[in-house]
């Protein structure tokens, strides 16, 4: 029986899984052309030249390979944590980099390229963005050089967003590879770039500290794809081939090939973009900033939410009947769908229809928006908390409706709403950290960028933590005495009422 | 000076009031008494606009109701009316935002335009008149009943009205209280104030009213000066009704 089985175990999968070990790549297909995405022909089907590299350097292995699609930003990080066993997605063999991963040899020489709009005439390179902000992919060289450089830059989850941003005006230049310049920026006919390529580098393959029989493995085998012309093919196939490839080529006039893994620059390509160790008073310094944008953006939409859920709670409880259903339509619309999904839509949809707002204003307005909905039930349960006799007495010392609800009313609703507004405020302010969807630079996008590259998710994790607690904290005890003081209040009237009647 | 004529309202299906005539003199106090559902307090108020009329006519301070009026029309004398006509309610409503003078002050202010220094003086000597003027920056919360009442009363005051209503106000004071309460009210009607009072009291009515109205069913069922209508009612119903109160 057991036999038989493991007969049909062998028939089942006969050599493939035995004799075929895999080779898992992680890479982030999103916004990922040309090196590996989402085949817009079939969605379904990834494509992209390193996607056919890693298709000859796996067969070059004999091993079978398994694409997994990962996020850009974590890609270190799900590396170690074995997700995959190889990085293959541009990557650039920087200093930080160096510390937590292995690189393979070169397989690419890529320069950045600088893109303008079209009718840009102050840009002409780097040196001209001093006072202008530069947008490029987060966690990238280019970013690393724009900081080197002390340039105002914003860094992007993918290319599509940077190169949107750059035709709407948003940014004043965008700073990317070239392969991703061509792909992307190229076509445009809003779009041109800006002066030469700069600043030549390699990609090179990441692997795991201690995964060094895998590395020669990878090694021999891009040697072997780059000398016989494979590679060569691929990327010409891509329109990515130049002259500048054949810098990796073995050179076999002086009879030595280079050291696996030490194939040396030249001159030009020395440049290390960043080497300098984590500098922890600059991250500081930066989550400082970053959690004042945070501060500033949940103050700022909390003025719009609580003047805006005023006007939606009284004119869903006083208002005409058509004042009624659309603000009924607002409230159920912000409260019934994601705010996540609100603040994409009016940072990607709106400018389709010529409304264009920068990143922190469309966060500020959007969880104003979101927020106001919510405020507007909190000021209505407060409204109605106010006894008709209240109205009453007011009519009966002659005052008009508005009189009555301004000077009467809204001040005692006020009041009740206080408390819960407050808890509010806390959870708005916590609800910020959504706009790193849209690229704003606040305490969680901070954390995450600085994690991602120094690797120190745990301290960063905690500082960034106190630094929410510091903030959130002293509001949320404030609530809980604006309730208190609102409780023994409501009590003693309850008593009293009592004894009087 | 109040006089109604032929007054009805009808809610709904319901007859609430019927053929309802009478007249308040000035410097007077109407007591309005009655089972629980006889219509006396949605007359009392009919007579400031927080019931609308729905046959006959009303008219107090020298604004007048009448059925048939449009509803704007309406509306805009039931605003002039209420200038006229104050109100002290059964549970006071008195604003528990404000403080004491502010209760008082609030009106004069934001509605007659008086400067505040006027109101305050003005809200000060009231109080003084009821014994609370030390009691000027307390809250509603932290006031007994009583002091409660005075203060809605001198808030009501406050406005100068013409006709001064009362809503069941000795339903949250013992008989001491209740005494000081008429002691004040005659006091008021000595400087000319007219009142109308709805209340299940008995002994109260003796001690303010000049005269007495019994109702029953909405109807407007016996009128006449107070010892009459306590000692000697004619209406059938009265005296069934006087027989059995306290």
């Amino acid at each position: 029986m057991i036999k038989s089985l493991l007969l049909l175990c062998l028939l089942l999968f006969p050599i493939g899984a035995n004799a075929q070990t895999v080779l898992r790549w992680g890479a982030d297909p999103s916004g990922g052309a040309p090196y590996v995405f989402s085949d817009p022909a079939h969605p379904d089907k990834y494509v992209g030249y390193e996607l056919e590299m890693v298709e000859a350097l796996a067969a070059a292995m004999n091993r079978r390979p398994v694409f997994v699609p990962t996020d850009w930003q974590t890609i270190v990080t799900s590396l170690e944590r074995g997700e995959f066993d190889i990085i293959v997605n541009g990557l650039e063999p920087t200093g930080d980099r160096a510390r937590v991963i292995l690189f393979s040899k070169p397989y690419y020489v890529f320069r950045l390229q600088l893109t303008v709009r079209k009718n840009e005439t102050r840009i002409n390179g780097l040196e001209d963005c001093r006072t202008r902000t530069v947008g490029t992919l987060g966690n990238t060289a280019a970013s690393r050089l724009l900081e080197k450089e002390g340039l105002n830059f914003k860094g992007y989850e993918d290319p599509v967003g940077a190169y949107r941003d750059l035709e709407l005006g948003r940014v004043d230049a965008v700073l990317m590879d070239v392969p991703m310049e061509a792909f992307y920026a190229r076509p445009s006919p809003r779009l041109k770039p800006a002066g030469e390529p700069i600043q030549p580098s390699y990609y090179v393959i990441g692997l795991r500290k201690g995964d060094e029989a895998l590395k020669a493995e990878v090694d021999a085998a891009i040697d072997k794809i780059v000398n016989d012309g494979t590679l060569e093919r691929i990327l010409r196939k891509w329109n990515l081939w130049n002259d500048a490839q054949l810098e990796l080529r073995a050179k076999p006039a002086n009879g030595a090939t280079p050291a696996p893994g030490e194939a040396q620059p030249n001159e030009a390509l020395k440049y290390e973009m960043t080497n300098a160790t984590f500098n922890w008073s600059e991250a500081l310094w930066r989550l400082t900033r970053a959690a004042s944008v945070t501060v500033l953006l949940s103050l700022g939409a909390m003025v719009i939410a609580v003047t805006l859920g005023l006007v939606l709670a009284v004119g869903q409880s006083r208002g005409p009947a058509w004042v009624r259903f659309i603000s009924t339509i607002y409230v159920e619309f912000f409260r019934g769908t994601p705010v996540l999904v609100q603040l994409l839509f009016l940072y990607f949809g709106l400018p389709r229809v010529g409304l264009a707002m920068p990143g922190w204003l469309t966060a500020l307005v959007g969880l104003g928006l979101n927020y106001a909905a919510y405020e507007s039930q909190v000021y209505r349960a407060a409204l109605e908390a106010i006894p008709k006799g209240q109205y009453e007495a007011a009519y009966a010392l002659g005052m008009s409706p508005v009189l009555a609800f301004r000077r009467i009313v809204l001040p005692q609703a006020l009041r009740i709403a206080l408390p819960p507004m407050t808890n509010d405020f806390v959870s708005l302010f916590k609800d910020t950290s959504v706009a790193f969807a849209i690229s704003v630079w606040e305490l969680a996008t901070a954390y995450r960028e600085l994690a991602n590259a120094s690797g120190e998710f745990m301290l960063l994790g905690a500082i960034v933590s106190a630094f929410y607690l510091l903030m959130s904290l002293p509001l949320a005890h404030l609530a809980r005495r604006l309730e208190l003081r609102l409780q023994r209040r409501q009590a003693l009237r309850a008593v009293e009422a009592e004894v009087a009647g | 000076m109040i006089s109604i004529e032929g007054l009805g309202k009808v809610a709904g299906e319901t007859r609430i009031l019927r053929g309802v005539s009478l007249t308040v003199e000035p410097r007077t106090v109407l007591g309005i008494i009655g089972p629980s559902g006889s219509g006396k307090t949605t007359l009392l108020r009919c007579m400031n606009g927080f019931e609308r009329i729905s046959e006959g006519s009303l008219e107090a301070g020298g604004v007048r109701l009448e059925a048939v009026l449009g509803e704007k029309e309406y509306q805009k004398r039931v605003k002039l009316l209420r200038r006229q006509v104050g109100m002290v309610f059964q549970h006071f409503y008195l604003f528990p935002h404000l403080s004491v003078l502010g209760n008082i002050t609030e009106a004069p202010v934001q509605v007659l335009r008086q400067p505040r220094a006027e109101a305050e003086a003005r809200a000060l000597g009231l109080l003084e008149t009821v014994g609370l003027r030390k009691s000027w920056s307390r809250y509603p919360e932290s006031l007994s009943g009583g002091e409660q009442q005075r203060v809605a009363i001198v808030r009501a005051l406050a406005m100068k009205p013409e006709v001064l209503l009362f809503d069941e106000p000795t339903s949250a004071l013992d008989p001491r209280r209740s005494n000081e309460l008429a002691v004040t009210l005659r006091g008021l009607v000595e400087q000319g104030q007219t009142m109308v009072i709805v209340t299940h009291s008995m002994k109260f009515l003796e001690d303010v009213a000049d005269r007495v109205l019994y109702m029953e069913a909405g109807e407007a069922v016996e009128l006449g000066d107070t010892a009459q209508i306590l000692n000697d009612p004619q209406d059938p119903r009265t005296q069934d009704f006087i027989r059995h109160a306290d």
